[in-house]
C-alpha cells in the first residue's frame, strides 16, 4: 500500500556528510547538557525510576496503528495518511506537494508524495545528527540539524539526487551542543529564518548570550536578531495569521515535581521581540525554580499566554486557516502534545486546541485517545501538526512511525463523532 | 582515518579480518552466519574476551535494535562495524537483537578491584545510575545493561560520553559524567561490572 524506496544516494550523501564532520575535531558536536546543571531528582520526591521513552527505530506496521482508539469533536474524523517512516516528526510541505519530514535520533530526512492516491516514501538525507528543523522557501528546502544548515534548491525536482546541498552552517554560526538544540525552524511572515536554540541542560544558569532564545535570521544566515530570550526549550511556533505574532510552545523543566512546572504557550507581542521568558530563574504562570534561585525571579519576565500542563511536551503548533473546519476553528492554534515521561501519572499524548484573544488563549481538547489513563500507558506520539491545502490536518506519531489526517463533514457529524 | 575508533584494536580472529578486509556480507546471509561473525569479536557466548569491545549477552532486546539501526544509519558511526551493519534489514537486526538479549550475561576475566567497587558504588548512588540502568543495572528498553559489561569498555564509553565523543548517543549521559574524574569513571565502570 504504502512504499518505502530507500534512496541509495541519499545514504551516499549522509556518508559525506559524516566524512566532513569527522574530518576536524572541532566538528563533534559536544554532548549537550552543561556541566553547570542543577536538576535535583532527589528533593523532587518523584518515582526514582522516571526515565524518558523509548522511540521505536523501526516503524509499526500499518494495520497496527491506533487509528481506531482516537477520538475528534463530532464531525471529525481521522485515517491513517502515511506510514512505514519511522521518527516521524516535523513536516513541512513543498509548492508541489511534497511533505518533508524531519526525525531526531535516527538522522532521517524523508519525502513524502503523492503517487495514485497513495503515498510514497523515499528516504531523502541519512545520517544527520537530529535534522529536526525543516523549512520551505521558494522552492528550496533548508535543513537544519543541531547547527549544521544546509539548503537544497528546487528540491521537488531532484527527489532522487538530491546532492549535498549548500551548506549555509558557518554563515548560521549555531552552537553545536545537542542537548534541546535538536532545532525547530520556520519563515515568519517578515521573510525570515526564525530558530530555536535551546538550553543545554535540565536546569541551570545558561549563557543568554548564546541558548535559550529564538533568532531569526536572513535566509543566507546573515543578520541575525534575538526575539526571545529565557526560553527553555520550544520546539514549534507559529505566527497569528490575523496579528502576524509569534507563538510559541515551551516545555518545562523536569524533576521539579509531577505537577510541573506546567508547559507554555508564548506569544511575543507587537514592539516586544527580545522579551524575556524566565528560564531558569521562573517557570509557568510565575513559579520560582526551586534550584536555581535569585531575588525576584519573576521580575521583568513576561508570563504565559496560558500554561499547556504538567509534563505535557507541547511540541508543535499551526494556527488554522483552511476552508474544511467549521468557522469557528478559523485561526485557533492545534498543539500538539508528544505527552511526559517525568511525571508518574501520564500526561498529554493528544492534541488541544488554543483559541487565543488579546495575548491570553484558552485550551479545549481536540484529538485524544492515545492515553489510556487506567493502564497509565499509552500507544502514540502526536508531534507536530500541518495544515494541507484543502483544510484538511496532518499529525505526525513519532511512535509509531505514522502521519494521521484529520478531515471535517458536517453531514456524517453524528457517524463519526466517536472515532 | 578520522572514523578509526583510537581505542578500537583489529580484531586477531581469521573471520573478522576476512571480514572486515571488504567483504561486506551479501543481503539474504543466513542468521547464523552474521551471528558467527559477531561472535568473532563479541564472543562465543556474547561475553566478550577482546579488549574494549562491549559484551552483547542479556543485553535488552529493544537496546541492541535501536543501536544497530543507528549504526546502520551513520548516525553512531562505528567505523568497525560498518561492514556488519550496512547492509542488515529491519528483520536481520530484530533477529540477531532476539538472539543477543536471550543469552546469559557473564563477568570478564579482567581483575576487579573491591576498592574501586565500592567507590564505584558510593558515585552510581548519588548519580541515580538505576533510575534508567534498573535495579540491577541490567538495562531496560533503549538502556544498556551495564552489569557484568566489560571495565575497559566501560571506562572508554564513560569517557566518551564526558567528551562528547560519543555520536549518536542520548545527551542524557553527559549529566552524571560531568566533573568525574578519570578514578571515578574507573570505580564506576569498576562497580557495574561486578554487578
Amino acid at each position: 500500500m504504502i512504499n518505502l524506496i530507500p534512496c541509495r544516494l541519499g545514504l551516499l550523501i549522509a556518508g559525506s556528510f559524516a566524512l566532513i564532520a569527522a574530518g576536524s575535531s572541532s566538528a563533534f558536536a559536544q554532548a549537550g547538557f552543561s556541566p553547570l546543571d542543577k536538576s535535583n531528582p532527589a528533593a523532587s520526591k518523584q518515582d526514582t525510576n522516571l526515565k524518558p521513552h523509548a522511540t521505536p527505530p523501526m516503524a509499526a506496521p500499518t494495520d497496527k496503528l491506533p487509528v481506531d482508539k482516537l477520538k475528534l469533536p463530532a464531525g471529525f474524523k481521522a485515517e491513517v495518511w502515511s506510514s512505514g517512516h519511522p521518527g516521524a516528526r516535523t513536516m513541512v510541505e513543498g509548492p508541489k506537494g511534497t511533505i518533508f519530514m524531519g526525525t531526531r535520533q535516527l538522522g532521517r530526512v524523508y519525502a513524502i508524495t503523492n503517487k495514485d492516491g497513495k503515498r510514497e516514501v523515499k528516504v531523502l538525507l541519512q545520517g544527520l545528527t537530529q535534522p529536526n528543523g525543516l523549512a520551505v522557501k521558494d522552492g528550496a528546502l533548508y535543513v537544519l540539524a543541531i547547527n549544521k544548515v544546509f539548503r537544497f534548491d528546487n528540491i521537488e525536482d531532484n527527489l532522487d539526487k538530491p546532492g549535498t546541498g549548500v551548506e549555509l552552517t558557518d554563515k548560521f554560526n549555531l552552537p553545536d551542543t545537542v542537548h534541546h538544540n535538536w532545532k525547530y525552524a520556520d519563515f515568519g511572515p517578515d521573510g525570515k529564518l526564525y530558530i530555536q536554540v535551546g538550553a543545554n541542560c535540565n536546569i541551570c544558569e545558561i549563557n543568554n548570550g548564546i541558548h535559550g532564545q529564538i533568532r531569526r535570521y536572513n535566509p543566507d544566515g546573515s543578520g541575525m536578531e534575538i526575539v526571545a530570550r529565557g526560553v527553555r526549550n520550544t520546539v514549534g511556533f507559529d505566527w497569528h495569521p490575523v496579528t502576524k505574532e509569534l507563538w510559541f510552545t515551551d516545555n518545562g523543566r523536569d524533576w521539579a515535581g509531577n505537577g510541573g512546572p506546567e508547559d507554555e504557550l508564548n506569544v511575543v507581542a507587537k514592539g516586544k521581540e527580545g522579551s524575556f521568558f524566565g528560564f531558569p530563574y521562573c517557570h509557568a504562570n510565575g513559579v520560582p525554580d526551586p534550584d536555581v534561585k535569585i531575588p525576584n525571579p519573576c521580575a521583568g519576565v513576561t508570563l504565559p499566554a496560558v500554561t499547556t500542563g504538567p509534563h505535557s511536551a507541547g511540541l508543535g503548533i499551526r494556527f488554522y486557516t483552511g476552508n474544511m473546519f467549521p468557522k469557528s476553528y478559523q485561526n485557533v492554534a492545534f498543539i500538539a502534545r508528544r505527552g511526559s515521561w517525568n511525571r508518574e501519572q501520564k500526561f498529554g499524548y493528544d492534541v488541544i486546541v488554543a483559541r487565543t484573544s488579546g495575548g491570553k488563549a484558552k485550551l479545549e481538547p481536540f484529538l485524544s485517545g492515545f492515553l489510556d489513563e487506567k493502564g497509565n500507558a499509552f500507544s502514540g506520539r502526536p508531534v507536530y501538526v500541518h495544515q494541507m491545502k484543502d483544510g484538511s490536518l496532518l499529525v505526525s506519531d513519532e511512535q509509531n512511525g505514522a502521519i494521521y489526517r484529520i478531515t471535517y463533514q458536517a453531514k456524517s457529524a453524528g457517524k463519526t463523532a466517536s472515532r | 582515518m578520522g572514523l578509526v575508533r583510537k581505542y578500537w584494536r583489529p580484531p586477531v580472529l581469521g573471520l573478522a579480518v576476512a571480514l572486515l578486509s571488504g567483504e561486506a556480507f551479501a543481503q539474504g546471509t543466513p542468521l547464523a552466519e552474521r551471528i558467527q561473525a559477531c561472535n568473532a569479536c563479541h564472543g562465543e557466548d556474547g561475553n566478550s574476551k577482546m579488549e574494549n569491545i562491549p559484551s552483547l549477552a542479556g543485553q535488552p532486546e529493544f537496546f541492541i535494535l535501536n543501536q544497530l539501526v543507528l549504526m546502520r544509519e551513520n548516525v553512531r558511526q562505528v567505523e568497525a562495524m560498518v561492514p556488519f551493519v550496512k547492509d542488515l534489514k529491519d528483520d536481520d537486526i530484530r533477529a540477531l537483537a532476539a538472539h543477543f538479549a536471550k543469552l546469559e550475561p557473564k563477568a570478564s576475566a579482567e581483575p576487579v578491584d573491591p576498592a574501586l567497587v565500592k567507590r564505584g558504588e558510593e558515585i552510581a548512588s548519588a548519580k541515580r545510575c538505576v533510575s534508567c540502568h534498573a535495579a540491577n543495572l541490567g538495562g531496560q528498553e533503549q538502556i544498556p545493561r551495564v552489569a557484568k559489561q566489560r571495565i575497559d569498555y566501560l571506562t572508554k564509553s564513560l569517557k566518551e560520553f564526558g567528551d562528547g565523543t560519543r555520536q549518536g548517543a542520548d545527551t542524557n549521559m553527559s549529566v552524571p559524567v560531568a566533573g568525574l574524574s578519570d578514578a571515578d569513571l574507573a570505580a564506576l565502570a569498576h562497580y557495574a561490572a561486578s554487578r
